[in-house]
């Protein structure tokens, strides 16, 4: 045995550091594991050895197969200990290639040996330090091959150790279908296997449970797989079951649920499935309760959120769930950020879509005053949990009139918009927008005050469709019967060559709100004149006297183009609409562009087109309006009447046989 | 089941049979339920000798020997007998990545290790080795530092066996750092239970009673562990 000092201190025997370097083979062995005794446990140590440029004679000494096996693994255990120093330390042998030579050995090196043991807990160590070097471990299936093989049939220490590494490594489609077609799902169904007379020890479960959840995390075909893939008797799905009893310990019944959500929502396991009504749901739900601690309550909270985000009877039967509404009104309040997180995010999925729960949640807990706090935590996550939790609330319109008007909500949620927020939170926030303006919602007004025109303007030029989307829906929601000063700040705001830009966008739903957005502009016949006045002038102003009829324009442009229907649906009604304005008559039969495709439109084998179409031609020639019979003359030239009488011999359009009289 | 290893060993079943038993209320206690109790205490405390004695004279089948009970014995007496660099070498050996997974049984190691120094009087020594190892635990852990202080106050006392802290020196202190690391290294081996079973059922028992005690029920109570004295209630 080596000599032991009571200094195992780099500085102060350094001369086994120069054996490092022997070629004397006890010599160098002695050396090792003295520097090896002397990092463990310490990372000033770690350090010290790092610096010391030691690392790549360690790699050296590791893949030399010429060596004594002791001295490849004296070698491996010291940088296995080495990565279990601070994240500088790990960062630092990741750099100088340690994972890439850790994975080339594990391909060459027998299994079941203690030197692929210390090489596969050195890996571990490392992939637990964000971020894992996922990209030095290929989608190599041999060697996926070899480490399933391990997973199942290695030393505890070597299965705990692969799996562990799996479940860092599986992030993506790619990776999922590798670690299925290696035969993963095995490998984990029978680490969850429980012995003949106890459960699988802890140590055993939670990594498999981990790299199963990460295999099946919305990849519906890896959860088929799970979903039949057998240990003995027992398939997956039933060894979860086991697991999320009460007498499992907590983590493992966390684990086992979170698992059941991710196949549930991957669509292998249908919402009314006895596996997620009592398996999953009462176990996170009892997860969430006071008794628990803080970070299984935080846990749970987020994935019953998952669970239960879209399916609205898993949401009614969680909001009945084990009083699960006050224990998330408790987790709101503890102090780390993840509960907070969880609980928000868990009530926003509760309250998606049925009003009862929201009524609850916002009556029997108070929880927007949680909310309101949330949206100016410090912590980014919080902020946008509870921006979530806002939104699924808001879905509510008689919140919107009470509790919203209360808290005045949209002040803390405009600050957040104003502050330059991440993409995610923009998205969310401005779908909240969209429900805070609708026409009866009292925060329109002070929502105006603090800039909502302009921001929601800058949001229909962001690259991102939704948020485009979200901007132009909420503008279109603005100017819902609004003020005429709103309607000309809208314009001003957003400016013409955006409202074309707009109206060509690749995302339909752009199309269509942007049309809305105009129609709502030209609702009633007094605005549409100023309007159509005051935006000629202003455009005049900007682009030139030639392009007055911008609005117009935009019109024929769409129903020239190759949009669906309904998206031509909207901008014949907006033409109707123009057409109802006094003088703003004048500018559709000036355009005998315009006329013209009216009368096409008359002839349209699409019903609702044709609806339409007559809706215009009504408005035009409208009886005891000043010129009413020029335009039906001129209307008639163009051939207007002749499709309206064909309009009128066919037999499937009698709905339309009312407007038609009044022409 | 070829996913079973060979390290956890049948110690489990007996005790599972025992509570079946009382359950369906037939109090006999067999007497090989008793045996393999003491041989649950004498494998996990690691008398090794004691136990392969006990398996002859009792008749018991092989004793489920952990594969580490060897290296843990030598362990314990390393620890327990002050040569702690080569306890710690030994652990290394035995499982590398203990000690750093779990730092503060390290820290306690070194402390042990400190105390050996300050036992000797080489007062020098013992701070330069405080400084050199054991502050950087002290920085991280604020337990570490209270016990690394109150170590280090040892060296303030003329006589420190005297000293308010005397206990530190006292070979109960090496004996409990030597059962903490004894249960991590069987905790490591995935070993469920990293306590003897009869420790369990005896602290049952104090919990029954205490329970009892709180809702002030009148029993047999038993006032005297290690003789098992029973007292009856006034």
């Amino acid at each position: 045995m080596q000599q032991l000092t009571i200094f195992m201190d780099i500085e102060s025997s350094r001369s086994y550091i120069d054996e490092i370097y022997s070629s004397n083979p006890e010599k160098l062995l002695e050396a090792l594991v003295t520097l090896k005794n002397s990092v463990i446990g310490s990372n000033r140590q770690k350090s010290s050895v790092i610096q010391q440029g030691i690392v790549p004679r360690l790699l050296q000494l590791m893949t030399d197969d010429g060596l004594d096996p002791n001295i490849r693994l004296e070698a491996t255990i010291t940088i296995g200990s080495l990565a279990k120093g601070t994240p500088e330390n790990v960062a630092s042998l990741v750099e100088q290639g340690t994972t890439i030579v850790l994975v080339e050995l594990l391909k060459v090196v027998p299994t079941g040996t203690k030197l692929a043991e210390a090489c596969l807990c050195a890996l571990r160590s490392i992939f637990q330090h964000p971020p894992a070097p996922i990209g030095a471990l290929p989608a190599d299936m041999r060697l996926l091959g070899r480490l399933t093989v391990i997973a199942r049939e290695g030393s505890l220490t070597a299965r705990a150790c692969v799996v562990r590494i799996l479940s860092i490594w599986c992030g993506g489609p790619l990776e999922q279908e590798a670690l299925c077609a290696a035969g993963a799902c095995a490998a984990v169904a029978a680490l969850l296997a429980a012995r003949p007379d106890a459960a699988p020890p802890l140590a055993r479960a939670l990594p498999a449970l981990d790299l199963l959840a990460a295999m099946c995390f919305e990849n519906a075909s890896v959860s088929q797989v799970a979903l039949t893939t057998r240990h003995g008797d027992k398939t997956i799905p039933e060894l979860l079951m086991a697991l999320v009893s009460r007498d499992k310990p907590l983590p493992v019944a966390m684990g086992a649920a979170r698992c059941l959500t991710f196949i549930h929502r991957a669509g292998a396991l249908s919402a009314d499935d006895n596996r997620v009504v009592f398996g999953a749901l009462p176990c996170l739900a009892r997860l969430c309760t006071k008794d628990m601690p803080e970070d299984i309550r935080a846990t749970a909270a987020e994935t019953l959120a998952y669970l239960a985000e879209v399916d609205t009877s898993l949401q009614r039967l969680a909001a009945i769930s084990n009083h699960l509404m006050s224990s998330l009104a408790d987790i709101v309040t503890c102090s780390s950020s993840a509960a907070k997180q969880g609980a928000f995010k868990c009530f926003a999925s509760l309250g998606a879509n049925d009003e009862d729960i929201r009524k609850k949640i916002i009556e029997t807990h108070s929880i927007m005053v949680h909310v309101v706090n949330g949206m100016n935590n410090q912590e980014a996550s919080v902020r946008l949990a509870a921006v979530r939790c806002l939104h699924s609330l808001s879905r509510s319109v008689q919140q919107l009139r009470t509790t919203f008007q209360d808290h005045e909500v949209w002040r803390p949620l405009m600050f957040l918009l104003n502050d330059s927020p991440g993409t995610e939170l923009l998205t969310v926030g401005s779908s909240t927008l969209c429900n805070l303006l609708l026409e009866f919602s009292p925060a329109k007004e002070p929502m105006l005050d603090q800039g909502a025109v302009e921001m929601l303007c800058g949001l229909t030029r962001r690259p991102e469709a939704a948020l485009r989307l979200n901007g132009i829906w909420a503008l279109m929601n603005m100017a819902f019967q609004a003020e005429q000063k709103v309607k000309q700040r809208i314009l001003c705001c957003l400016g013409t060559e955006q409202m074309f830009r707009l109206l060509g966008d690749g995302d339909t739903r752009v199309i269509m709100k942007t049309l809305g957005l105009l129609r709502n502009l030209l609702s009633t016949r007094h605005h549409i004149d100023a309007i159509m006045a005051e935006y000629s002038s202003q455009v005049m102003q900007v682009i030139g006297p030639n392009n007055s009829l911008n609005v117009l324009r935009a019109v024929i442009v769409v129903l020239e183009g190759s949009y669906p229907a309904e998206v031509k649906e909207q901008a014949l009604c907006i033409l109707g609409n123009i057409g109802d304005g006094e003088k703003a008559k004048d500018l559709i039969m000036d355009n005998e562009d315009v006329l013209r495709k009216l009368v096409d439109y008359l002839a349209h084998p699409e019903s609702k087109l044709q609806e339409a179409a007559l809706f215009v031609a009504g408005n035009l020639v409208w009886r005891g309006e000043a010129g009413a019979a020029a335009r039906q003359q001129r209307l008639a030239d163009l051939g207007v009447l002749r499709a309206l009488k064909l309009l009128r011999a066919r037999h499937d359009a009698h709905h339309l046989h009312d407007k038609y009289d009044n022409i | 089941m070829s996913f079973e290893t060979p390290s956890s060993n049948g110690n489990t079943k007996p005790e599972r049979k025992y509570y079946d038993r009382t359950k369906s209320d037939d109090l006999q206690i067999s007497r090989t339920d008793m045996n393999m109790l003491i041989m649950n205490y004498l494998v996990t405390e690691g008398f090794k000798e004691a136990a392969l004695k006990f398996q002859q004279e009792a008749g018991l089948q092989e004793p489920a020997l952990c594969s580490s009970l060897d290296e843990r014995i030598m362990i314990r007496e390393a620890v327990q007998s002050g040569r702690i660099p080569e306890a710690i070498s030994l652990v290394n050996a035995l499982h590398p990545e203990l000690l750093d997974n779990d730092r503060y049984l390290y820290f306690h190691l070194q402390q042990l290790q400190l105390l050996e120094l300050i036992r000797a009087g080489r007062a020098e020594e013992a701070l330069a080795f405080a400084s050199a190892t054991l502050a950087e635990a002290g920085a991280n852990d604020r337990n570490a530092l209270t016990e690394l202080e109150r170590s280090l106050a040892l060296l303030a006392f003329p006589d420190p066996h005297t000293s308010p802290f005397a206990d530190l020196l006292l070979p109960s202190h090496s004996q409990k750092i030597a059962s903490e690391l004894n249960a991590a290294i069987l905790k490591m081996e995935n070993q469920e239970y990293t306590n003897p079973k009869l420790c369990s059922l005896l602290r049952m028992i104090l919990w029954s009673q205490s329970e009892l005690d709180k809702h002030n029920v009148k029993y047999p109570k038993m006032t005297d562990l290690a003789n098992a004295t029973i007292e009856q209630p006034k």
